[in-house]
């Protein structure tokens, strides 16, 4: 057997498709757009501007995007959106947490108050200091500057809460002008800084994040071990990863912010390797104390061998919520190496980060099954408003904690503009998102479909805001 | 062999596990089963394909699960990839033009599946990878 995913790389390549469905977004009457390598290309085709394709340093410094920038970006998000999350959108109610309820008050939440935090943010550190926020990822792991919150950036707190609140007729098209460029520009210069290749999203890249410093990757590998894919040793990693993975979506509400993957990184041997983390462990939730009671660190990084022949590789995409998905699917069967790291705090120095091999990892596994238990027998007694409250709180400050910690502005975030509170007219909303079933329809009807992503209007002024009085 | 449901395979894999169909609708059900000790003898079939809810059911060691919505995309697909336990999302009856959708009032469609395979015995076959089976035994 061997892999053909190289081929996905070659110039002209359209990669496979994922998924049946295609998209339509703004574009009516033109041909309906598919997923993936040929999903992209077309979009940037129908640009109208160049900020889809490599841009520079100094255009990412310029503080203001054109009209015809934010359009496209607006119009990219909304496609790359529908391709990672349409096929989730089909998951219905949870049955324990209430997801689409928190969702849509999380990203209007995110919409109304979080430019004014990003905006004080790049005035303490400057565009440069923003950039280099990103750029910090290059030389860490177990870090949450990574695809999914920076991605979460843009195509959440722009690009859904102002989908979702379009959809309540609470704004109209030409409104927040200003503060969408804010959220936008704090997004585009943490990507730039962390990819440093000119493109922003692993889509524009055929799926690949290969952001780490190539000294870093050489000191990882060295302590992974190679096992054969039937034997206990993999067995036993395979169970760690799931486990761990299990916890990481528990702690952050059934939510993809506590995993985060990156790669594929080629070996010189020709296996690919995936590093991941699994955030286990979020001090700034309340809930998470199980965790700390069963000792569970903030994160557990993995090194996953995958070998590409074994599998027949065909496509490998880590796509831009910090997710792999491969065809054939089932890549677990070809992991052929790992190793596991763990990261105590969040601020753990990545000299204090300290291997755990295989054969220790049951101590672990049975501190992750204890928390994970713990966790689920806590929230199956929460009261669904709880729910919905914590869940809000996962996204709107998760989704930018790692920028503000880095930044050093989280307190100052907290203390002068209280980040921890609800703006007053999504608070209001609570009562709203469940009549005629406006949760459980819009969310994947309209925001994960990439329906209802309008565009700006022609003419509007750019410094057009609801934030300033001038 | 009878093909009575099938759906979105979250991964191709060998394995064919067999069981008793049991339905959790809520989470104390899902605790119930796993402290009666039989989690193993039987296959899940739950309404979401989010993680959560099943969260202890795939860390105790479940041997397979049938969803009513979501797809190998959601998180239960991911993790039960990540666990190797054979999920079939999305599942529909070979006999019935019923399908769910996506929004929509679904309550109908989920009870026609449940009346039909709960407490059936039946054998997941995943080998095929997008499409996954649920067989009658």
């Amino acid at each position: 057997m061997s892999s053909t995913y190289k081929e996905r790389y070659r110039d002209g390549d359209n990669g496979l498709r994922f998924q049946d469905l295609v998209y339509q977004g703004n574009f009516k009457g033109m041909e309906p757009v598919p997923d993936g390598i040929l999903g992209d290309r077309i979009m940037r085709q129908r640009a109208k501007s160049k900020v889809l394709e490599k841009v520079t340093r100094e255009d990412v410094l310029r503080d203001q995007f054109t009209l015809d920038e934010l359009n496209d970006l607006n119009n990219y998000l909304a496609w790359n959106i529908w391709d990672v999350l349409v096929m989730r959108a089909t998951e219905g109610e949870s049955g324990m947490i209430p997801r689409q309820q928190y969702e849509i008050l999380a990203f209007m939440n995110e919409f109304y108050r979080w430019p004014e935090i990003l905006d004080m943010t790049t005035r303490e550190v400057g565009a440069e200091g923003v950039i280099d926020i990103g750029a910090s990822a290059r030389r860490q792991i177990g870090t949450k500057i990574n695809c999914v919150h920076d991605w979460s950036i843009g195509a959440v707190g722009f690009g859904m809460g102002r989908c979702g609140l379009l959809a309540l007729e609470s704004i109209e098209p030409q409104d927040h002008t200003r503060e969408s460029n804010s959220i936008l520009k704090f997004m585009q210069r943490v990507l730039w800084g962390k990819r440093q290749d000119g493109y922003l999203l692993n889509s524009q890249d055929r799926y690949r994040c290969r952001i780490h410093d190539q000294d870093v990757i050489d000191s990882l590998v060295t302590q992974i071990e190679y096992f054969e894919p039937e034997s206990d040793t993999a067995g036993q990693f395979q169970r760690f990863n799931a486990a761990a993975e299990l916890l990481s979506f528990l702690d952050h509400y059934d939510c993809r912010l506590g995993l985060g993957d990156t790669g594929p990184y080629e070996l010189p041997d020709g296996k690919i390797l995936i590093i991941r983390d699994l955030f286990t462990n979020e001090e700034a939730f309340d809930w998470s104390d199980v965790c700390d009671h069963e000792g569970v660190p903030h994160c557990y990084s993995l090194c996953l061998v995958i070998d590409p022949d074994k599998m027949s590789l065909a496509e490998i995409r880590v796509n831009d919520i910090s997710t792999t998905f491969t065809r054939p699917k089932n890549y677990i069967e070809a992991v052929v190496g790992g190793a596991v790291f763990v990261r105590e705090k969040w601020n753990t120095p990545m000299s204090e980060i300290y291997n755990v091999k295989i054969k220790d990892l049951d101590k672990h596994l049975n501190g992750i099954q204890q928390a994970t238990f713990k966790l689920y027998t806590k929230y199956s007694r929460m009261p669904r408003r709880t729910l919905i409250e914590n869940g809000m709180y996962v996204y709107y400050i998760d989704m930018i904690l790692p920028h503000l910690r880095q930044a050093g502005t989280y307190e100052k975030a907290c203390k002068d503009y209280d980040f921890w509170e609800i703006d007053r007219r999504v608070a209001n909303n609570y009562y709203e998102i469940d009549k005629r079933g406006f949760a459980a329809q819009v969310v994947p009807q309209k925001i994960f479909s990439g329906e209802g992503y309008l565009p700006f209007p022609e003419g509007t002024p750019l410094d057009r805001s609801k934030y300033l009085v001038r | 062999m009878t093909v009575i449901a099938e759906g979105y395979n979250s991964f191709a894999t060998k394995k064919k596990p067999s069981g008793t169909v049991a339905y959790l609708p809520d989470p104390q059900s899902v605790i119930k089963l796993i402290q009666s000790g039989k989690l193993k003898d039987h296959i899940l079939l739950v309404q979401g394909g989010t993680t959560t809810f099943l969260s202890p059911a795939l860390s105790m060691g479940a041997i397979g699960v049938i969803t009513m919505s979501g797809a190998p995309e959601s998180h239960l697909g991911i993790l039960s990839r990540e666990f190797q336990i054979p999920c079939v999302m999305t599942a529909h009856l070979t006999e019935s033009g019923s399908r769910y959708v996506t929004g929509g009032d679904n309550k109908a469609h989920f009870q026609e599946v449940i009346d039909k395979l709960v407490g059936k015995k039946v054998e997941i076959d995943a080998s095929n990878d997008e499409t996954g089976k649920i067989v009658l035994v």
